[in-house]
């Protein structure tokens, strides 16, 4: 079997192949960004409309007051447990084939929940009044009301946002001084000399960075878990049928795991072809990451179906009669693709012959990614045009073009973040793909017969 | 002061919600609502918007469900056996149930609306900042966003109907979500002249736009603890209690007579609106 | 006597661990064990062993942190809540447990985590000021071995890192 990486791999080598991504882009790069900064314009332009309109330009309406920007901000909230997966949970498994990888997946992280926290304000009616939402002393004693899932999601996602964001900051320190002492004179060097504090690898800096690193990584998975599952409190909490469901907790932290997974292969492979990576991220830690995903994704079926079950035992009758609508109604088409994207197309992953088959991954991870998009949105809409009261029934309502175009502005907004991060920022650990081959290379050394996969 | 005396307090003070032991003192606005009178004639809407600057937006926005009545009246066909379904219509004015336990406040991530002491669910606009939570847990769906700024809009009160805008009662810009206030506007100014007159409010002496106008005095609208107040004695009479989800009287052999009933009793949401069934033809 | 930096560049760990066993072990006049730092481009636990006993502090900060988060959330939230315009809202206490303990949870972890990474930085000494001997090659594959020493100890310092296959061996200038 192949190795995840070779054993002989020289560290020098390690550090010339990863600063050279940090080398002036080609033009591939600055169209791209142009690309993205188009898709923001876009979003910009629709948001600007009905910020000075008023809501109703997206077509919601009373009956049916959410729509896609919950599920798209559920949707970037979600993506962005890849990051916590791969550098807190497989760390705490000594899982070292982690190391090359989790770079790009903390600073997809970062960036996702930067995307969702503008949700967050495009929804509002009144946004310029955001604030509220913010427990500060005045003079009327006003406080939020802590009891709304929507403050807690605050609270949360201001929590998982800066610890991320130092997650990411604090682990790349030792990145930043290779850096800062192999880059010449300009704007980097200073960047990259302040933000690395002086780092030198002494053996206290060393001693006090493990300490550091595993107990946020200790922080940080149940931060993630409690994150979605209180961004699942927004519908569990409430009473209508198909949201009351106590499994909602569990099922979008699957659901987000599984999301974030697809989108770290999705960028795996571009991170890889772009940048010339093969050596790092090899296709052992691709099928490793593939079978992850499988395994994620056969979790998020089985909690999916699983409440479909408790419907089925439940006596409680909207609730079978919302299920049905969502399997039989004007929604139909998109639950039975959620279904097909998120159930049936993650099966071929099974299968060795694709687990390393790039093109066929890169097409499929997206794909799986548009069913976790889509099951977000049809945990959100159908139960708005079947609630509990007769006279929401038949109540469907299909999002306008001021929706959709700052859903799809917002991907562009990802995109933008992410390319600037890849180009000012080492997207693969050098010091941790240095222990890794360090190692690995111990461990040949003391067994030389070693056979199978590592 | 004892540790028994503090840890009462606190309990006291943590379960100030009004039920069987700590009943409303002075008020509890609440209403009943008779079916069997109610004629469909959509007078208590329309006094409503006169009364409460409800803004008219026009039959395309109606149509894309952008409806702003605080109170509707819905329509039921029941056919029961008849040639045509017109013959069985039934009217159903629903407005903001007032719930004693209202899902719309819990989650509500500002704290705009509120329970008042004397019962109302409140909702103070100038805190809303539009994330329409409240409208996605209310199980009646009576509560009404602004999805245009509906006061600069045009024809959203043509002339001369911009002259009967009512001074007592703002006027609510985008974002904002709205609903049924029992016309708290009336409410406050009949308690406070019944203050200054060192009495409580009477019955009768106060009365909602929809109850004045309605011509069959389908609504009746009171406070629930006087014990003269007609609204009382009906909600008595029907065998309907504020504080239970589930009616003793259900379980009765006599359930079918008495025709008062609150709507989705069973989220255990407390409504302090009552319906009272209409007779059906096949029932008697 | 003033003291002196030297800075011996390995490329074995190893032969650097050795290195400093052999400085523990040779006593040199002049020359104190905790003037010795050792760099190096990844972490090498193993190397505590000759090192000596170093404490690790930053957990004391992050239990500190994360009790202070947790109790300032609790205290903060029910105190906004039971304040003198405390309002009923859907028939729940005015002081609810269940979503206050949400907060405090969320609070806990996030004061762990603010006041770890201020224990890191306290403890690691970070930022630091640069040393004054330094190479590119640390942050690259060499380990470095920082000595501080008396003028007497150069000369000792410079017979053992040669013995253990030192590349290179870089002196601060002399006064």
């Amino acid at each position: 079997m192949e190795k995840d990486i070779r054993e002989d791999i020289a560290w020098a080598q390690i550090n010339k192949d990863v600063l050279k991504s940090l080398e002036s882009p080609r033009r591939l790069y600055w169209v791209i960004l142009l690309i993205a900064l188009a898709m923001i314009s876009v979003a910009v332009g629709c948001e600007i409309y009905q910020y000075t309109t008023g809501m109703g330009v997206s077509n919601k309406n009373n009956s049916h007051v959410w729509s896609l920007y919950i599920a798209t901000f559920i949707f970037w909230i979600g993506m962005s447990h890849s990051g916590t997966l791969l550098s807190a949970i497989l760390h705490l498994m000594h899982a070292d084939w982690r190391k090359p990888i989790y770079r790009f997946a903390e600073a997809m992280t970062t960036f996702s929940l930067m995307t969702a926290g503008l949700f967050v304000m495009v929804h509002l009616g009144r946004l310029w009044q955001v604030y509220y939402v913010m427990p500060y002393p005045n003079e009327r004693w006003v406080w939020p009301n802590f009891q709304s899932p929507l403050v807690w999601d605050m609270f949360a996602i201001a929590t998982y946002l800066s610890s991320s964001v130092l997650f990411l900051y604090v682990g790349m320190i030792p990145d930043l001084a290779i850096c800062r002492d192999n880059i010449h004179a300009g704007w980097r060097k200073k960047l990259y000399t302040v933000m690395s504090l002086g780092w030198e690898g002494t053996d206290r800096q060393w001693r006090n960075f493990r300490v550091t690193y595993l107990t946020i990584a200790c922080f940080l998975i149940p931060l993630a878990v409690s994150v979605h599952s209180i961004v699942a409190s927004d519908f569990a909490m409430s009473n209508m049928p198909g949201w009351h469901v106590t499994s909602f907790p569990p099922y979008f932290v699957a659901g987000a795991l599984y999301s974030g997974c697809a989108a770290i292969i999705t960028l795996f492979i571009i991170l890889r072809y772009v940048f010339r990576f093969e050596e790092y991220m090899t296709l052992p830690i691709m099928k490793k990451l593939v079978r992850l995903t499988f395994a994620i994704a056969m979790v998020w079926t089985y909690l999916n179906l699983i409440e479909f079950a408790s419907v089925w035992y439940g006596h409680d009758q909207t609730a079978k009669d919302q299920l049905i609508f969502k399997a039989t109604g004007p929604y139909a088409p998109f639950f039975w693709a959620m279904i097909f994207f998120g159930s049936i197309l993650p099966l071929m992953l099974a299968f060795k012959r694709f687990q390393t088959h790039l093109p066929i991954l890169f097409v499929v991870s997206i794909l799986l990614n548009v069913g976790m998009w889509l099951e977000r949105w049809m945990i959100i809409s159908p139960s708005f045009a079947h609630g509990h009261y007769p006279w929401t029934w038949d109540h469907d309502q299909w999002p306008s073009l001021v929706q959709w175009g700052i859903v799809f502005g917002s991907f562009g907004w990802f995109t933008l973040l992410f390319m600037v991060f890849c180009k000012v920022f080492p997207s693969v650990s050098m010091y941790e793909v240095k222990e890794m081959v360090y190692h690995r290379s111990l461990a040949l050394k003391h067994k030389p017969a070693v056979k199978g996969d590592y | 002061m004892s540790i028994t005396n503090l840890l009462e307090n606190w309990s006291d003070f943590r379960q100030q919600h009004p039920s069987d032991d700590r009943p409303h003192r002075e008020y509890k606005w609440a209403m009943s609502i008779d079916l069997d009178s109610c004629t469909g004639c959509n007078a208590c809407s329309v006094a409503c918007y006169a009364e409460n600057n409800l803004p008219v937006v026009g039959k395309v926005k109606f149509s894309h469900g952008h409806s702003h009545h605080w109170i509707r009246i819905e329509r039921y066909w029941d056919n029961d056996g008849r040639e045509f379904a017109d013959q069985g219509a039934q009217f159903l004015p629903m407005l903001c149930q007032h719930c004693e336990s209202a899902p719309c406040e819990t989650v509500c991530p500002v704290g705009a609306t509120n329970h008042t002491a004397d019962g109302l669910n409140s909702q103070v606009y100038n805190r809303c900042v539009g994330s329409r939570y409240c409208n996605a847990n209310c199980p009646y769906k009576v509560r009404y966003f602004n999805w245009y700024d509906y006061p600069t809009t045009d024809n959203v009160w043509p002339e001369p109907m911009n002259q009967q805008l009512n001074p007592d009662v703002t006027v609510r810009g985008k974002g904002v979500m709205e609903k049924c206030t029992f016309c708290v506007q009336r409410l406050t100014v009949a308690k406070s002249n019944a203050r200054t007159e060192g009495r409580l409010v009477l019955d009768g002496e106060v009365q909602t736009a929809c109850q004045q106008v309605c011509p069959t005095g389908a609504i009746t609208f009171g406070n629930l603890v006087d014990p003269l107040a007609k609204v009382g004695k009906q909600w008595m009479t029907q065998q309907v209690e504020l504080n239970k989800d589930k009616q003793a009287k259900n379980e009765a052999e006599e359930a079918a007579k008495l025709r008062g009933y609150r709507i989705l009793e069973e989220l255990r949401t407390y409504p302090s609106v009552m319906y009272l069934e209409q007779l059906r033809e096949s029932a008697i | 006597m003033s003291k002196r930096h030297l800075l011996a560049l390995f490329n074995d760990f190893d032969e650097a661990v050795a290195a400093i066993a052999e400085l523990r072990g040779a006593n040199i006049k002049g020359f104190d064990m905790d003037d010795m730092i050792l760099k190096s481009p990844i972490e090498h636990p193993e190397v505590e062993k000759v090192l000596g006993d170093k404490p690790v502090n930053v957990q004391w900060f992050t239990l500190i942190g994360a009790c202070t988060g947790a109790l300032l959330a609790f205290f903060l939230v029910s105190g906004a809540q039971a304040n003198f315009f405390s309002q009923i809202k859907g028939g729940k206490p005015i002081v609810p447990l269940p979503p206050n303990f949400v907060l405090t949870y969320e609070m806990f972890i996030l004061g762990g985590v603010f006041i770890t990474i201020l224990g890191f930085l306290i403890c690691a000494g970070l930022p630091a000021k640069r040393s004054s001997l330094y190479s590119v090659k640390v942050s690259e594959d060499q380990i470095g071995i920082l000595v501080k020493g008396d003028e007497s100890a150069v000369a000792a310092f410079k017979t053992i890192f040669t013995k253990h296959k030192a590349l290179e061996i870089q002196e601060e200038a002399g006064k």
